[in-house]
């Protein structure tokens, strides 16, 4: 089947900023894919490009169609959630629904009101009574009642309490994701989405620094752990990032097999997390 | 054979997307058009408000005529002209406080989904930027000039017969009398100048939706500026008025055309009913005025300028 986003050598400047720097990658149909990276790497940039919201040059196809030049098909089988808090604040919840039933062919109202019913929302009430926890939850009703291939969600999380954060993942995993649906999402809260990606982008200045499917990283990647006095030998195997952690040191190593390593200490899999500090960290150094 | 399969399976979804296709145009429009009511209230309440206020006039007001030859009211004639000054005089209001929050509501549309960043959500929908904007002037010079119109009517006819008993009752001198061929003529030259004051003023309602949609802030100040600066500048500059006279002609331009001051509605000793006017007013001379076409054709231009904005600007 065909990609669901296939981007090569994206490339958008803002000024004298590069934003992004001939980025390339592709999403396939029926993943969850995490587009991670620190402040100002580009993710938005990214999103904004891939939803046909601004300009760039390279190449682009979202869902076979061209985001800059078909932006209004394409939105009929796009969904996203651009951070928290873009619902205008006169809208009631009643006419949130009657709106988007009006305008988007592929909307169900009866599955956001099911959904709406579970939570503290009232139909009568105005975004701006309600609060940024429950906001989120009006939109996501919203997004999940509409049948959409590829859902983008930019930081939904941001500023939401820990139940919330829960809940809208676990929504979003349970009650909308299929294998026919594709999430791409960028946060700041690694660990947050770490059990649910399939697949991760990291993304620095404007670059890929690595994007995998979240199952090959085990065979990519290796965190060493080990004591210091082992430390000078192992580096003769050129680990990308190390840190100190509780008098031992964490060693992140790519492409090198567990024999060579296990003999020098513990050896696991990195989390998402700590490989993106590693990578992030490790990037500027040679 | 494996890529006519992938092929296949690609297509399957993208051609069943294509059979529910978009919603039809007209109940998007009228989806687009709704919200604009929802979010800029004053649209509707601010006419409300007003016909509430006249019908407290109507209700408790006093009524004094006053003419050289006092005489000439008890004439059948005189009567009914006062009744359809009447009807005029009470949609005065209601047109001037529509054109007033109209005003307001074209600087806002396009740039207060920006200063909330709500229009994350708007573009997060099918909807295309050239149908948004378009439901905004339908908004503008459709269903509000129609919906004054038509509130105007129930205004007149609420007043005709709040006044009507008083009359009866006796707490107003008896100077006017219903005449349905007159009201009727009276709506008629109403419903006329509203829809050419709605082409003549087409490309000043668009020239406020374009500073709405290209401004970063205070749309009111970058909207008023040139108008005001512009003429005072060129006086300074030049010592002529050009730009002045220019202006007042886009504003003005539309009752000189249609030969406002020939109607004689009200002199010092008679009055004439609002019908009347249709001999004289030159619609002929309005519609058939290159000036009249070349507004539209600018504000088309200038609606098309400020869809490119929306449509391709990066800095929300």
């Amino acid at each position: 089947m065909t990609a669901v986003i296939e981007a090569r050598a994206l490339t958008k400047s803002y000024g004298a900023t590069r934003a992004l720097d001939g980025v390339s990658f592709s999403v396939e149909p029926g993943r969850i894919v995490g587009l991670i990276g620190p402040n100002g790497a580009g993710k938005t940039t990214a999103l904004k490009a891939i939803l046909g919201l601004t300009s760039f040059s390279g190449e682009l196809r979202v869902l076979g169609l061209d985001p800059c030049t078909q932006r209004d098909a394409l939105m009929r089988e796009v969904c996203f959630i651009a951070d928290v808090a873009v619902l205008p604040r006169w809208l009631r919840v009643s006419q949130a629904l009657e709106f988007v039933a009006g305008v988007h062919p592929r909307f169900d109202r009866g599955i956001a009101e099911n959904f709406l019913r579970k939570t503290d929302i009232r139909m009568a009430s105005r975004v701006r009574e309600l609060s940024k926890g429950m906001v989120t939850q009006l939109h996501l009703a919203l997004v999940l009642a509409i049948d959409a291939r590829l859902l983008v969600l930019d930081e939904p999380t941001l500023g939401l309490d820990l139940l919330y954060r829960r809940s809208f993942y676990d929504t979003l995993l349970n009650d909308y994701f299929d294998k026919e649906r594709t999430i791409l999402l960028t946060t700041h809260q690694v660990e947050e989405v770490e059990n649910l990606l399939t697949d991760v982008i990291f993304i620095n200045h404007g670059r890929v620094a690595l994007a995998a499917a979240v199952e090959e990283l085990g065979s990519r990647y290796q965190q060493l752990t080990l004591a210091s006095e082992q430390a000078a030998r192992a580096r003769t195997l050129q680990p990308f990032y190390e840190r100190e952690v509780f008098g031992r040191v964490a060693m992140y190593f790519e492409g090198r097999s567990p024999a060579e390593l296990g003999a020098f200490g513990e050896l696991r899999t990195p989390s998402i997390a700590d490989l993106f500090v590693a990578k992030m960290q490790g990037a500027g150094r040679p | 054979m494996n890529t006519t399969l992938a092929d296949t399976a690609g297509e399957g979804p993208r051609s069943s997307a294509a059979a529910t296709a978009a919603k039809g145009l007209t109940e998007t429009l009228r989806t687009l058009v709704r919200r604009e009511f929802w979010e800029h209230r004053s649209l509707w309440l601010a006419p409300l408000v007003v016909t509430a206020l006249l019908a407290l006039c109507a209700l408790i007001g006093r009524m004094h005529v006053d003419f050289d030859d006092a005489a000439q009211v008890h004439s059948e004639a005189q009567r009914v002209a006062i009744f359809t000054i009447i009807q005029w005089v009470l949609a005065m209001p209601l047109y001037l406080v529509a054109a007033f929050v109209v005003a307001f509501y074209l600087l806002d549309c396009l740039y207060a989904e920006r200063k909330d960043r709500s229009i994350f959500f708007w573009k997060s929908l099918p909807v295309s930027d050239e149908l948004t904007v378009a439901a905004k002037m339908v908004v503008a010079l459709v269903a509000v000039p129609l919906g004054v119109f038509a509130l105007a009517l129930v205004a007149q006819l609420l007043f005709g017969a709040i006044l009507g008993v008083r009359v009866l009752a006796g707490s107003l001198p008896p100077v006017f009398t219903w005449n349905t061929y007159e009201w009727l003529r009276t709506e008629l030259v109403m419903l006329l100048i509203t829809v050419a004051a709605v082409l003549w003023w087409a490309p000043l309602a668009a020239y406020l939706l374009l500073v709405s949609a290209a401004v970063r802030r205070a749309p009111t100040l970058w909207a008023t500026l040139p108008l005001v600066l512009g003429p005072v500048l060129e006086w300074v500059a030049f010592g002529t008025r050009h730009l002045m006279d220019f202006i007042n002609y886009r504003i003005n331009g539309i009752w000189w055309l249609l030969g406002v001051h020939n109607t004689h509605i009200v002199t010092k000793h008679e009055v004439r009913a609002i019908g009347t006017a249709l001999a004289v007013l030159d619609f002929r001379a309005l519609l058939t005025s290159i000036d009249l076409w070349l507004g539209l054709v600018v504000a088309a231009a200038l609606v098309y300028v400020a869809i490119r904005i929306r449509r391709y600007r990066d800095d929300t």
